[in-house]
């Protein structure tokens, strides 16, 4: 691979990176993301192969053996690398760039954390009436985002698998670490929620939010309805709210012609 | 943070936003998770989005201020079905409607199109897409990725424009009815609002203890105890805090996500949480 790939392909897994979650969120599939990897590497036929597995893959179509990457970017770009420059196998490959795809997973938990805290940022731009500060925070966002992926993707091509061991060391040793943000970042949309409640719930309203909370309890629990719980809520709700228009309406026309 | 208005100091409606900020709104919305996060989801990238709209419609400072300032708030839906919410919201911007209204109907509207949208794209389209491309790529055709871009973009662009227009002209040809009796509207949405917000509670909430305490040959499992008396009690408790903390003690969103980042680590070392790591003290409940 000489360097000229190399930045190619940092490009490429920057722009993937961005993808998996805004953009098109088309490109970063395999299907689409391989062939791609395959022109930059000089070898489209094994980038069409191995993105029609993966996709296949992906969707539970084919049960490959061992489990999957964790993160399908740089599954795809990492397998990419080791499928071409050492002629391994999809499965190889896929096994291969298994330890750099959970860093790829470490960094995508990273920078959602982060972007939590940068939040802060964005309501000052929001208070000064500033689109340029919103603009500023999604910007910095995708970088943070693409710049690390590409990193990976870069010591992947340029250290090969001779990294291998040294990452699954220090993946050992950050486990609790992740592990702690992860579960930190569970719990970060409580937050949300909570500021969402501080308006929103009048006083007489907290029968509501719980009926809200056993409606989902209820139907989440139930196979059948678990895949529509939110928009069967949804139709609970709307029902609550109807009733309750329609009642506080006619108190206030009857309340007026009554002359009460 | 969101400010303290609840309506808007210019009440004047707004003209008919054009064709061409719609078309803006629609192209932006690809951004939507640009700066996806714990705390807010896709709250950033959503007002990136409708930004445009928004600044056509308030024209003084301080009304975009506090529009862009409860827009910030905690927002996630589907990202393909996500101009469904920018009309109806940007209607009810233009309609210069109570900002509770506006919150409500906004919150109200984004949490079910999430799983319809799954159902819609990740279940069905780009399963059947792939099935029928996928096989081409392997037997090295080209044609086969192409496709498969074509279709699965090409479907997500066109319900995004279709539903951009659609829910925008439904929301401004429903503003009327709406406005009759603003009061009792608003209170009614605030009521959807807030049952969905408790839903997402529980649906989101997917934080658990993983201990299990050894106990000889029936070991307790300390999650499993607390879903005998509620489910996602966790989440509840969690969101109940703070609650206490934001809405009683005056703290700030920012300083809440400090205490559950302290909160998550310091369990992960003693292996409270659930979760595939393991813990860097090393503790009987937790494998």
């Amino acid at each position: 691979m000489n360097v000229f790939q190399v930045v190619l392909l940092a490009v490429a897994t920057f722009i993937f990176a961005i993808d998996q979650f805004s953009l098109t969120e088309t490109l970063y599939r395999p299907m689409v993301a391989c062939p791609i990897i395959g022109l930059i590497l000089g070898d489209v036929k094994t980038g069409l192969a191995i993105g029609g597995t993966y996709e296949l893959m992906m969707i539970g179509n084919m049960p490959v053996g061992g489990a999957q990457p964790p993160n399908a970017v740089i599954g795809a770009v990492v397998a990419m690398v080791f499928a071409v420059s050492a002629k391994m196998n999809i499965e190889e490959a896929l096994g291969a760039a298994m330890i750099f795809s959970i860093f790829g997973q470490y960094i995508v938990t990273l920078v959602f954390t982060i972007m939590s805290g940068l939040m802060a940022k964005a309501d000052k731009a929001a208070e000064e009436a500033n689109p340029a500060g919103i603009v500023q925070v999604n910007v910095i966002s995708c970088c943070l985002l693409g710049g690390l992926f590409a990193l990976i993707a870069v010591l992947a091509a340029v250290a090969g698998t001779a990294l291998a061991p040294q990452l699954q060391a220090l993946s050992e040793k950050a486990s609790w670490l992740m592990g702690g943000l992860g579960v930190a970042g569970g719990m970060m949309r409580f937050v949300g929620f909570a500021v969402l409640l501080k308006i929103m719930l009048a006083n007489d309203m907290w029968g509501i939010y719980l009926a809200g909370f056993a409606a989902a309890a209820i139907l989440g629990n139930i196979s059948a309805t678990s895949g529509a719980t939110l928009l069967l809520v949804a139709f609970i709700g709307v029902a609550i709210a109807f009733y309750d228009y329609n009642l506080n309406v006619k108190i206030g026309e009857g309340g007026s012609s009554d002359g009460i | 943070m969101a400010s303290n208005m609840t309506t808007y100091t210019n009440t004047t409606p707004a003209a008919q936003l054009d064709k061409a900020t719609l078309n803006k709104v629609v192209w932006r919305s690809l951004m939507l998770q640009a700066s996806f996060n714990y705390e807010r989801m896709q709250a950033a990238g959503w007002e990136y989005c409708i930004l445009p709209g928004l600044e056509k419609i308030h024209t003084n400072k301080e009304d975009l201020a506090a529009s862009m300032g409860h827009n910030l708030e905690f927002f996630n839906t589907h990202p393909f079905l996500v101009t469904l919410v920018c009309g109806i919201v940007l209607s009810l911007e233009q309609a210069k409607s109570d900002i509770n209204t506006i919150r409500a109907v906004r919150v109200a509207c984004a949490g079910p199109l999430g799983g319809i949208g799954d159902a819609i794209f990740w279940f069905t389209l780009v399963p059947i897409t792939a099935g029928i491309t996928a096989q081409m790529a392997i037997d090295g055709s080209l044609i086969g990725p192409i496709l498969y871009f074509i279709i699965v973009f090409g479907v997500q662009m066109g319900l995004r424009f279709f539903l951009m227009n659609w829910s925008y002209n439904l929301g401004t040809s429903a503003i009327g009815t709406l406005t009759a009796h603003a009061t009792q509207f608003t209170h009614a949405a605030s009521m959807l609002g807030v049952f969905v917000v408790g839903a997402l509670t529980c649906n989101y909430g997917g934080t658990a203890l993983g201990m299990v305490i050894p106990n000889g040959e029936s070991s307790i499992d300390v999650q499993g105890l607390l879903n005998g008396i509620l489910p996602a009690f966790i989440p509840l408790l969690l969101t109940l805090m703070c609650y206490f903390l934001i809405k009683k003690k005056g703290w700030s969103a920012t300083k809440c996500i400090g205490l559950l980042l302290v909160m998550g680590i310091v369990g992960a070392i003693f292996g409270i949480w659930a979760g595939d790591y393991t813990a860097l003290v090393s503790v009987p409940w937790h494998a």
